[in-house]
């Protein structure tokens, strides 16, 4: 298991945020047709990236990790992936959270991800869906994921000061804000 | 004198019940407070493995969509220290009750009363065997309530509500 967020490796720029260099980093583990997912996307991620990516007090990294139970999380991974090689990751992160229930349903990903992306977006991402790089580096992600014994999501990683602290479930953003303050003020 | 009382069926899933119900609610209780997040330091590390544990349970609770919202939170933080606390009088209860028989048999022995020992419906000449019996019993109570604890700690599938 890595122990410091400098040994962290293979590393998505286009799915990391932040300083690579801020003290404390976190890697999210998560699945776009998770519920519990969405929830902490949806009421911690905003704040987040206001309130400690963006001033380089956390480095961000989003992980994937489409569990087996759930028929479209893969898909949508993959979508999620290609959006992001083109620099587009946080709004198609955002439908896909946002429409989950809509696509759960209908498997109509490419749907939800057309909805806010150009004409010209979407080929590029459809073009990288159907070119088959992408599941290798989703694959690495869920290995990682495997390295800490992730096995539900979300799961979030934290790395501080050579500790790195595991955990499962949703949290609030008061609770995670907490925790963060703790971290940083540490000697 | 102790009296006699009859060995009956009521009696019996009286005792399994206790130590089967006791059992689970204190395994309940732990493992939503404990898992399936056990940093338990430094304090505030642990603080949030709790935060963390019971948020993830209020999302459960909430799903029933039977409460609020706030009414969830105030649920998931109270419930699983009802259930440690309702756990541990059932199982302390076995105790106590065998601890109790174990007293009035090992004082009726040593003050050498000839008495029937009450155990079972069955008239049994309080005896030697029998304070030997029935501390065999309370230390099976004793164990049952270690084990019990010990279980609590292993981690257990209902905790996690995405398997991989």
């Amino acid at each position: 298991m890595p122990q410091s967020a400098a040994g962290l490796s293979d590393v998505d720029p286009h799915k990391a945020f932040g300083s690579k260099s801020a003290p404390v980093t976190m890697e999210v583990f998560s699945d776009y047709q998770c519920p519990a997912c969405k929830t902490l996307f949806t009421t911690t991620n905003r704040r987040l990236m206001d309130d400690y990516v963006s001033n380089g007090k956390v480095y961000l990294i989003h992980r994937d990790f489409p569990l087996p139970m759930h028929a479209h999380s893969r898909v949508a991974a993959r979508y999620a992936r290609a959006a992001a090689q083109l620099g587009k990751v946080e709004p198609v992160e955002q439908a896909l959270f946002q429409n989950q229930e809509k696509w759960e349903q209908s498997g109509d990903v490419d749907g939800a991800v057309a909805a806010v992306l150009s004409a010209a977006e979407m080929t590029k991402v459809r073009a990288l869906v159907k070119g088959g790089t992408l599941d290798p580096m989703i694959d690495k992600d869920y290995a990682l994921g495997q390295t800490y014994r992730v096995n539900q999501t979300p799961t979030t990683v934290f790395h501080c000061k050579g500790q790195t602290y595991p955990y499962s479930g949703i949290m609030t953003y008061d609770i995670l804000k907490q925790f963060l303050d703790q971290l940083l003020s540490q000697k | 004198m102790m009296q006699s009382s009859p060995l009956n069926v009521r009696r019996a899933i009286i005792w399994i019940g206790r130590l089967v119900l006791g059992g689970i609610f204190v395994y309940a209780g732990f493992s939503k407070l404990f898992m399936p997040n056990t940093h338990l330091w430094p304090m505030f590390v642990l603080k949030f493995s709790l935060s963390m544990n019971l948020s993830s349970f209020a999302q459960q609770v909430e799903s029933y969509k039977m409460i609020s919202q706030e009414a969830s939170q105030v649920v998931a933080h109270t419930l699983p220290f009802v259930e440690i606390a309702l756990g541990l009088l059932l199982l302390s209860a076995i105790t106590v009750i065998m601890v109790g028989f174990l007293a009035a048999v090992t004082r009726a022995y040593l003050l050498h009363m000839d008495i029937n020992c009450g155990c079972f419906g069955t008239p049994e000449k309080l005896t030697g065997m029998t304070v030997v019996r029935d501390g065999a019993f309370t230390a099976l109570a004793l164990l049952t309530t270690v084990f019990a604890f010990m279980e609590a700690r292993q981690p257990h599938p209902w905790s996690a509500p995405e398997k991989a």
